[in-house]
């Protein structure tokens, strides 16, 4: 590292939000410096104030939000209460900032060209053809293939990957001396996040750039930070060089933050940090009266399923196609011939990048899409009936969601979204209804007194326990998991992951369970499946497909999920 | 109410607007006014035994011959303008609630159907309403009540007419986004009964947006039923409301008898302003957009 | 692309040919046209020739095909008041209508449009607070009032300016405009005021929810980020994003002006042809309504026809292809 004064020097810095409920610290007195050319993560979870931070270094905080004190020095330059148009000329062409979600960033009814023009434009006079060699320039040093033809399309045109390419190309424009990343990677399938983390790590030794790259995955930041930084409640807990933290954390939340990560625990176990108490056991299963399984049917069966999503015409268009005046629009085939087999007991994970067609499929397993073409079958049964309106048949196949916000009806208290199912089917009367919710809110762990609650007065994490309960509640045998912990941190995952690990064993449960994360998969499944572009590539017991993969697709994605550095025994 | 219900939430939120709680006074003090016009009227001007034509067009704080002071002045037929107001804002409240309700009833039906049952019956539901959306409401309010004549009945069909499909655009709108998410999903996994999954989970999510709709909506038709009338083909004389009035005193405004005319006007206007100040705050907050 | 026109061109079709048949069987539901055309005291015999001159004692469905025939030929049939061809009576009202409504829809978007983006982008400046609220009043304000209010205070209490008619006017391509002259301006202000308010409020509403809702995006984040100026912010990035909905309802709001210029036509005594409806209404002069109808249905498919091509050329993400 080569000596002299800090590139950027953060100092007490304090960032404030003025909301109805008071005032809330997001940033609560960081300080750290950065040396020329240096990369720093910053980690965190949600709420910790690491994109606070990033936003109050370039004075992008937003009312009700205001840098409250302290001070950020940029190659010796105090920048807070700069005057907005003195920062504003900083901004882009000494500090810039690339963001979460480039389909976000991007305007979408601009071309590339445009946009990467009006950044070009905010620092320097350029006539229409420089700005357009700079902008072709800019793109293929970012690694976009055909940069020329790129320039002058328009967002949507590329995939997320590329966008996000161009998002970074407009950040490196005027060759700044900072670039603050925040989550830049999160938004992205895991072999894209490969391949923007190595580009990444190259540019910036090209140029020489700094780099605070801010995530809430430890094993990215470790993959191109030298330091790291970790977060919580607006303050950083510890700093230092990247591997001596994560293999050395000397503070108990940075050691929490690693051993709630399921790729440092057996598969299977139950995760170190997942929660204390063992919650009270669920209530007693109705008698079984379901009908008897046909003999030999296997226990559970999607048998080439296929789910095809087309743009339907309107009908004077569909009249025209019929007539062959008009070409129909190609349909999207997201589930292609599929079968699949789940014995009783087992826990099948299904992996794949998003538009593989795995939560299709799992959607189609749980009897909420109804199959094109054909049949999913529980115990020998059909889960939908056939026919131009499709209806569930059983109510043995439940579903949990990924995300417990959406998956929970605002408007209805907690007691009744898992009641009302219940109900519903008979499985418990009126009279005993309240009593049932509550000893199933005991049994995911919460206070049986939160069941006239309404959804928006728990946390995340609560809520997807709620969630948990409304299906258990319906005393299924199989649960379609669709991504339950993929919006949550990881030390509620951590939880979360350990209530299904129990609750499985305790009602017997058969999973399905769907998960862009490979390692959660391989923490909780007994088998995976590898979904790749509508189809199932591989498929086989979990230590086999992870140890040995056959199949190239397999392979690629396997290698390209961040590794943490493991502790030095 | 509890405490932490959604509308209790919502209440707290809609209080921190002082002009939208003033708004909201307005709205139900005209109400209140409108219902109670009878008792407090200084005058029935329905009533033609009442009616002294000497004391017609007299401008405001002129003592008639019933003794009591019109402090809005007497219109044409001498009629005290502040109870003839009195009883047109009743009228006009009548037409604009009763239209809003049915218009309210038959769009969101038609919108939440369309959404719920997808395929050809929505494309065809949805087809005809945004042809009729694309028609001007003004216009296919006064062939119709041209067509049907003069009369209660047939101006709250023509409102009707003009302004369901507003209602079943919103609804359509708001059931689709909500039918695509994941709670309705899960109601429809558990499985619950289609009724349970449109009238538990999809209708009280759609009724933010609705209740804008319709306060727009009913200050529309209030609107719409003021241009009809003074257009001539509203509601008839004997039964003036505040737009009949201001049509009566248009005649009277060129020779500065302005009172005839204006003050039904501000009064029509007053309700307008507040109805929609009301909506205002409503679609504010409603507007996830705008959350942070 | 192409398939999307035919589509639309082939349910342009279809909805005039629905549209005809819905006024065509509506209008003639009202009252007896019989007592306009001819005196009460005129004997049997004139009344029965009458009827079938004009082919009222056949089947509605026959006259209907006979109605749609000669609307195939251009003639929509004779006024019954003014005993002369409707195409021809309309044709001569309609420049009067449509200088009304241009000038009250272009004012009211050149207007509005910036006020609304000021207001949007500052929502709790005093200005903006003064813009909404100005806003507010007029969306709630009914047009025929604010017509009373205008003419009370500029044309008699003031008089600055004429009450009614349309002034002096000279020739453009052979059709008589009033905008040419001093004197037909000076008319043409008060009615285009009157028929702008309501625009006036609907575009500054519009442009203040999609610029606020804009400003809140990470596309401004992000520009803000790459150093570019707020101006540059407003003009490059926040107008092209909500074009596309201020379109949509400048198109739609340019059809429904037409409809309204019943209202302000009737107040201020413009010669156009939303006062034509109104008379015609009145005397029941059926092929005045019909025609007049048909003609509306016609501008209203033409522009959302053309509101749905100019969304291909504002919105990208529209447009067919993917790298």
């Amino acid at each position: 590292m080569s000596a002299g004064a800090p590139l950027l020097e953060v100092s007490d810095l304090t960032t404030q939000f003025f909301t109805r409920a008071g005032v809330v610290k997001a940033v609560d007195g960081v300080s750290f410096s950065l040396r020329r050319g240096e990369v720093m993560g910053l980690v965190g979870e949600s709420g910790s104030g690491k994109s606070v931070t990033g936003f109050s270094i370039i004075g992008l905080i937003d009312p009700p939000g205001r840098v409250a004190g302290g001070s950020v020095k940029l190659e010796g330059h105090e920048l807070v209460g700069l005057p907005p148009d003195q920062l504003r000329t900083l901004r882009g062409r000494v500090v810039s900032m690339v963001f979460q979600d480039p389909l976000m960033t991007l305007n979408p009814v601009l071309t590339i060209g445009e946009q990467i023009r009006l950044a070009l434009e905010a620092h320097q006079k350029v006539s229409a053809a420089e700005a357009r060699s700079r902008a072709i320039a800019g793109l293929a040093q970012v690694r976009i293939p055909r940069p020329e033809a790129t320039v002058d399309f328009y967002p949507h045109q590329l995939s997320g990957g590329m966008r996000q390419r161009v998002a970074i190309a407009i950040a490196l424009l005027h060759r700044p001396k900072l670039i603050i990343c925040d989550e830049p990677t999160t938004a992205l399938d895991v072999s894209i996040q490969a391949e923007i983390l190595a580009e990444m790590k190259e540019l910036v030794a090209e140029l020489g750039t700094a780099l605070i790259w801010i995530s809430h995955d430890l094993a990215t930041v470790a993959s191109i930070a030298q330091h790291v930084a970790v977060m919580r409640l607006g303050k950083i807990v510890e700093a230092g060089p990247t591997l001596d933290v994560l293999t050395r954390p000397q503070h108990a939340y940075t050691r929490a933050l690693l051993d709630a990560l399921p790729s440092r625990a057996k598969p299977g176990e139950f995760l170190l940090r997942g929660g204390g108490v063992p919650d009270a056991a669920p209530p007693a299963r109705r008698p079984v009266t379901a009908a008897a399984p046909v003999p030999g049917a296997p226990y559970f069966v999607a048998d080439r399923v296929s789910k095809r999503f087309e743009a339907r015409p309107g009908a004077l268009c569909g009249l025209g196609q019929k007539l062959g005046l008009v070409q129909p629009p190609p349909a999207v085939m997201a589930v292609d011939e599929v079968s699949l087999v789940v014995r009783r007991g087992e826990a099948l994970g299904l992996v794949g990048e998003s538009g593989s067609g795995k939560s299709t499929l799992g959607r189609m397993a749980a009897g909420i899409y109804a199959p094109s073409s054909g049949t999913v079958r529980f115990e020998g049964r059909p889960v939908m009936s056939a026919g131009a309106e499709p209806k569930k048949l059983t109510i043995r196949v439940q579903t949990i969601f990924q995300d417990p916000f959406a998956s929970l009806n605002p408007r209805m208290r907690v007691s009744d979204s898992i009641a009302e199912g219940p109900l519903a089917h008979g499985l418990v009367d009126k009279a005993g209804s309240a009593a049932y919710v509550r000893d199933w809110l005991a049994a995911v762990g919460l206070d049986p007194a939160f069941a006239e609650r309404y959804p928006h007065q728990f946390s995340g994490g609560q809520r997807q326990r709620v969630a948990i309960a409304r299906a258990l509640a319906m005393q299924p045998d199989l649960v379609v998991c669709d991504e339950p912990v993929a919006s949550l941190d990881v030390s509620i995952q951590a939880q979360i992951i350990n209530l299904l690990m129990r609750l499985r064993a305790e009602l017997g449960l058969t999973l399905i369970f769907i998960s862009h994360d490979l390692s959660v998969v391989r923490h909780l499944c007994d088998r995976v499946a590898v979904m790749y572009r509508g189809r199932i590539v591989e498929e086989g017991p979990a230590g086999q497909v992870y140890d040995n993969p056959q199949h190239d697709y397999t392979k690629r994605l396997l290698a390209a999920v961040p590794v943490l550095p493991e502790a030095a025994a | 109410m509890r405490k932490d219900s959604p509308l209790a939430r919502f209440w707290s939120e809609f209080r921190e607007s002082r002009v939208a709680v003033a708004a909201l006074v307005v709205v139900v003090l005209m109400i209140g006014v409108a219902l109670l016009a009878p008792l407090i009227a200084p005058q029935n001007p329905y009533d033609l035994a009442n009616l002294v034509l000497s004391d017609a067009r007299r401008p405001p704080g002129y003592v008639g011959s019933g003794g009591y002071t019109h402090w809005l002045g007497t219109d044409a037929q001498g009629r005290d303008l502040l109870s003839a107001i009195l009883y047109g804002l009743r009228i006009s409240l009548q037409m604009g609630l009763v239209a809003g309700a049915i218009a309210f009833a038959i769009g969101v039906t038609l919108g939440i159907a369309a959404a719920y049952l997808g395929g050809r019956r929505e494309a065809f539901i949805m087809r005809v309403i945004d042809l009729q959306l694309a028609f001007p409401a003004i216009l296919l309010a006064l062939v119709i009540s041209a067509l049907l004549g003069q009369g209660k009945a047939q101006l709250i069909a023509a409102l009707v007419a003009a302004q369901y499909a507003y209602f079943a655009r919103t609804a359509h709108g708001a059931a689709s986004a909500e039918r695509g998410k994941d709670y309705v999903e899960a109601a429809l996994s558990t499985p619950l009964p289609a009724r349970q999954v449109i009238w538990r989970h999809i209708l009280p999510n759609c009724l933010p947006p609705l209740i804008v709709v319709a306060t727009v909506q009913v200050a529309n038709a209030i609107a719409l039923e003021a241009t009809l009338s003074f257009l001539g083909v509203g509601l008839p004389v004997t039964e003036p409301s505040l737009g009949s009035l201001i049509a009566n005193g248009f005649q009277y405004m060129l020779s500065g008898r302005y009172w005839i005319s204006i003050y039904p006007g501000l009064a029509l206007i007053l309700l307008i302003v507040a109805i929609n100040l009301v909506g205002d705050q409503i679609r504010d907050q409603v507007n996830p957009r705008l959350k942070r | 692309m192409l398939t999307h026109v035919i589509e639309r061109v082939l349910q342009a079709l279809a909805v005039m040919l629905v549209m005809s048949a819905l006024v065509f069987v509506g209008v003639y539901a009202i009252g007896n046209p019989i007592d306009v055309l001819i005196g009460p005291d005129v004997s049997q015999d004139i009344r029965l020739d009458t009827i079938a001159r004009y082919g009222l004692d056949r089947p509605l469905w026959e006259q209907y095909v006979t109605f749609l025939g000669r609307v195939l030929h251009g003639d929509f049939g004779r006024s019954f008041v003014f005993g002369m061809p409707v195409l021809e009576l309309i044709l001569s009202r309609l420049p009067a209508t449509l200088e009304l409504t241009l000038a009250a829809v272009f004012g009211a978007a050149l207007i509005g449009i910036p006020a609304g983006i000021y207001a949007g982008y500052r929502p709790d400046s005093p200005f903006s607070k003064l813009i909404m609220a100005l806003s507010i009043l007029g969306f709630s304000v009914p047009t025929f009032w604010i017509g009373l209010v205008l003419i009370m205070t500029f044309a008699v209490e003031l008089s600055w300016l004429p009450a009614g008619g349309r002034g002096e006017t000279a020739q453009l391509f052979g059709v008589e405009w009033s905008f040419l002259t001093l004197n037909g301006l000076s008319h043409l202000f008060l009615p285009a005021l009157n028929l702008a308010f309501f625009k006036l409020a609907l575009m500054t509403r519009l442009a203040r929810a999609g610029t606020r809702e804009v400003m809140l995006t990470d596309t401004v984040k992000f520009a803000r980020a790459a150093g570019i100026s707020e101006g540059v912010i407003l003009r490059r990035h926040v107008l092209r994003l909500i074009s596309i909905p201020l379109v949509t309802v400048f198109g739609l709001e340019f059809a429904s002006t037409l409809a309204f210029a019943v209202v302000t036509e009737t107040i201020f005594s413009w010669p156009g042809i939303g006062k034509l409806i109104i008379d015609s209404i009145q005397s029941l002069d059926r092929p005045v309504m019909v025609a007049y109808l048909m003609l509306v249905a016609f501008v209203f498919i033409m522009i959302n026809f053309l509101v749905d091509l100019t969304y291909f050329a504002l919105d990208p993400r529209l447009r067919k292809g993917r790298a």
